[in-house]
């Protein structure tokens, strides 16, 4: 309206405004370093005009809508690739130390008890008889059946490692999913009564982020704020209000855990996060390596048996067995083998039965160039093993780095949307208050005309 | 209106100095270990390659070893062959001697006691022992290889066998080592001790000097041409063994070729890093230290 009193409400209206935007700029402010803060925006717009004596009177301003800036697009991207960083930062965590037990570099490895166990029976092959080599042979044997331990038994340690991680990580998923499902409701409540549940919602998406780094995660838009959330292969994990926890179980057969939801073993369906790095090294690459060191051992051991039994040792008698393995199949040969023989004299070196005779220790040595072990030598066998150990920590390393160079190159941009800019922010902050200072100027000037219109034809002044 | 770009420049400069730093420490270890190959995940089909590089260094060192104990035993094996053939001269010559028609019985009785004693000393070469074990009994290495037997025709009962040794002394390559006593001193081409133990006899009946005395000289080639058999397995030995230091180096190159670092282009990625790393320091300082707006806002 055009009177007075209506342009000081108008005024009043104004210093309104302008104060919720300030107080918007202020909370953009104090937010600056928070992680997953979207900054706020406040949309100024016109009030409605009103109608008086024929014409239309702009009636001020109001404040629209309180906004986050936020790009839902850019956070699901950035949760699935936080997702595969942690999945290999993860697999790689045990990996690296499994690449330890294989270093040809230090020249700590099965390749240099092989070796020297063939090199005392090459000795021993040029002096038959002579008991200090064959304990030398015996004590090579010692050696590289001790190295077949560690390293069978390092890998099992490394696996019980990833085990405990495994438990951890869901407990850590369990902790998060309830408290996005209190989140979800809390929005949910806020967006039904129009309210802006910014605060809810950033912290909610720092929560998934979190959620992300531990296990595969997809999201759903399940309407009025609130999201649902499930794993890749569809076990739930969140929805609306409600939170459902994982549970951990004690496989049988391998004695680890394994992950359920509502009932059902998710374990080898996970594919993303902590969880899903651990749990790769743990159930699939660790045990085909045990299996390959298995077979090598086992292919050594049964190789010197037979052989050692067709010759005849330095007492005349038949040779017996060199080393000990489990005798049902290869499983667990690299933990458990042992050497069978602890008296020099009973290696049969000897074919025609004197205790010159180097022939049987001749085929020992020939055991060396044989495809004793799923059609390869020993030590291609090895070598083929020490590749592959190379290689999946190779590949995972390059996953890795590129998955953090997207991880970066998202969280750039979801800044550019949603971070803070104190140089925008100093500016709307001066913005605002000029506007607050003149709105107040212009209450101060229609106080002063109101105290002028009241003196109107009075003797007395108001003032 | 223009795109917004992240305001907060932090974690980039944060990763660019990381990385820079790691780039520092990578080749800091490249340089102090000299290997560009740390880990089976920094190159996996080197590593895999070293297996074998390592594997085949220790092996032919250990052949050399072999050739070392070998070489020893064949040299002892050829000085008494080097003894016995001597010893055989000797005999000829005696046996020459007695078979002058001109010598009295006492005489050749007595040139038959110097035989017999040429007979004990080739006894006791042939039961030379090296090491605690005899060379000349074939496979049967603590069996004394000849005794004496004087109801045997050669004076002598040979206890050990036929049985020969193979030892490897090289990537696929074996050698004989030993020859059995059999074969060198009462073999039927030529018997060193029935030879001499005839000649004994001839010489103290006086009948049978001259067939004597060809046995002994069958003998003494039978011996001369076994003898080469030591004289070629040191040739071969020799030849192992400058093969083997030989491949030791090429071994040695290639391990370097797989794993070693460059040095110099090392040590300058190491310089340069270091640069770059006080650069990046410096330029986030100095993008830290840089106003907002508010400071110039009164």
């Amino acid at each position: 309206m055009g009177t007075l009193i209506s342009s000081l409400n108008m005024a009043l209206q104004s210093m309104q405004a302008e104060q919720e935007a300030l107080s918007t700029t202020s909370n953009n402010i104090s937010n600056v370093n928070t992680p997953g803060y979207t900054r706020q925006t406040v949309s100024l717009e016109e009030a409605q005009p009103v109608q008086y004596g024929g014409f239309l009177f702009g009636n001020g301003v109001a404040v629209g809508q309180i906004t986050s800036q936020r790009d839902n697009l850019l956070q699901t991207r950035l949760d699935q690739e936080t997702q595969q960083q942690s999945k290999y930062d993860s697999y790689l965590g045990t990996m690296q130390q499994v690449q330890t037990l294989f270093n040809e570099t230090t020249g700590n490895g099965l390749q240099s008890s092989i070796t020297g166990f063939f090199n005392s029976l090459q000795q021993l092959s040029t002096s038959p008889s002579d008991t200090s080599l064959r304990q030398g042979v015996l004590s090579a044997a010692q050696n590289l059946a001790q190295t077949f331990n560690n390293t069978a038994n390092n890998l099992s340690q490394l696996q019980q490692n990833a085990d405990l991680t495994v438990s951890q990580s869901v407990d850590q998923v369990n902790n998060l999913t309830s408290r996005i499902a209190t989140f979800n409701s809390q929005i949910s409540s806020a967006t039904a009564t129009g309210q802006n549940a910014g605060t809810f919602v950033d912290q909610r998406e720092q929560l998934i982020n979190q959620l992300s780094g531990l296990i595969d995660v997809s999201t759903i838009d399940a309407g009025n704020g609130a999201v649902t959330l499930t794993t890749s292969s569809g076990a739930a994990l969140v929805v609306g209000n409600q939170s459902f926890q994982l549970t951990t179980q004690r496989n049988a057969t391998t004695g680890f855990q394994d992950v359920y939801s509502q009932g059902a073993d998710i374990t080898s369906g996970l594919t993303g996060g902590t969880l899903a790095g651990a749990i790769q090294a743990r159930d699939q690459t660790i045990p085909s390596i045990l299996t390959s060191l298995d077979s090598l051992a086992s292919g050594l051991s049964n190789s010197m048996n037979s052989i050692n039994k067709a010759g005849t040792d330095l007492n005349g008698d038949a040779g017996g067995n060199f080393f000990t393995v489990p005798t049902s199949g290869s499983a667990g040969a690299a933990a458990t083998i042992s050497i069978a023989i602890t008296d020099p004299s009973k290696i049969a070196g000897s074919l025609n039965g004197s205790v010159g005779d180097n022939s049987n220790i001749n085929a020992m040595l020939a055991v060396q160039n044989q495809s004793i072990v799923n059609s390869h030598t020993p030590l291609s066998a090895y070598s083929n093993l020490v590749y592959q150990v190379g290689n999946d920590v190779s590949t995972a390393q390059s996953e890795s780095t590129a998955a953090q160079a997207m991880v970066q190159q998202l969280q750039n941009q979801i800044g550019s949307v949603s971070g803070v800019s104190i140089n925008e922010e100093s500016v709307n902050l001066v913005q605002y208050e000029r506007a607050y200072q003149a709105a107040a100027q212009v209450a101060s000037v229609i106080d002063k005309l109101t105290a002028t219109a009241i003196n109107l034809g009075q003797g007395t002044s108001a003032s | 209106m223009s795109a917004r770009i992240n305001p907060n420049t932090l974690p980039d400069l944060l990763a660019a100095m990381q990385t820079v730093q790691q780039n520092a420490q990578n080749a800091a270890q490249e340089v102090s270990t000299g290997r560009r190959v740390n880990n089976p995940g920094d190159d996996p089909s080197a590593m895999a390659a070293l297996v074998f590089n390592n594997a085949q260094t220790s092996q032919d060192a250990q052949f050399q070893a072999n050739i070392s104990d070998v070489q020893s035993k064949v040299q002892v094996a050829d000085s008494v062959m080097n003894s016995a053939s001597q010893l055989l001269t000797s005999a000829i010559s005696l046996g020459t001697q007695g078979a002058t028609g001109t010598l009295s019985d006492a005489n050749r009785q007595s040139i038959a006691a110097q035989v017999a004693g040429l007979q004990q000393q080739l006894l006791s070469l042939a039961n030379t022992s090296y090491q605690g074990t005899y060379i000349f009994s074939g496979t049967a290495v603590t069996t004394q290889p000849f005794t004496q037997d004087s109801s045997a025709p050669s004076g002598v009962t040979y206890n050990g066998n036929s049985a020969v040794t193979t030892v490897q002394i090289s990537q696929g390559q074996s050698l004989q080592t030993n020859l059995p006593g059999d074969q060198v001193f009462t073999n039927s081409s030529g018997n060193a001790f029935a030879a001499l133990n005839d000649l004994t006899n001839a010489l103290n009946s006086g009948n049978g000097i001259a067939a004597a005395n060809t046995e002994v000289h069958n003998a003494f080639n039978q011996l001369n041409n076994q003898r080469v058999f030591y004289g070629n397995s040191l040739n071969q030995l020799q030849s192992a063994d400058s093969f083997l230091s030989q491949d030791t180096v090429n071994l040695s190159t290639q391990q370097n070729n797989l794993i070693g670092a460059d040095l110099t282009k090392a040590i300058s990625q190491l310089s340069q890093s270091q640069v770059a790393e006080q650069a990046s320091i410096s330029a986030t300082a100095q993008i830290l230290n840089l106003p907002t707006l508010l400071s110039y806002l009164k």
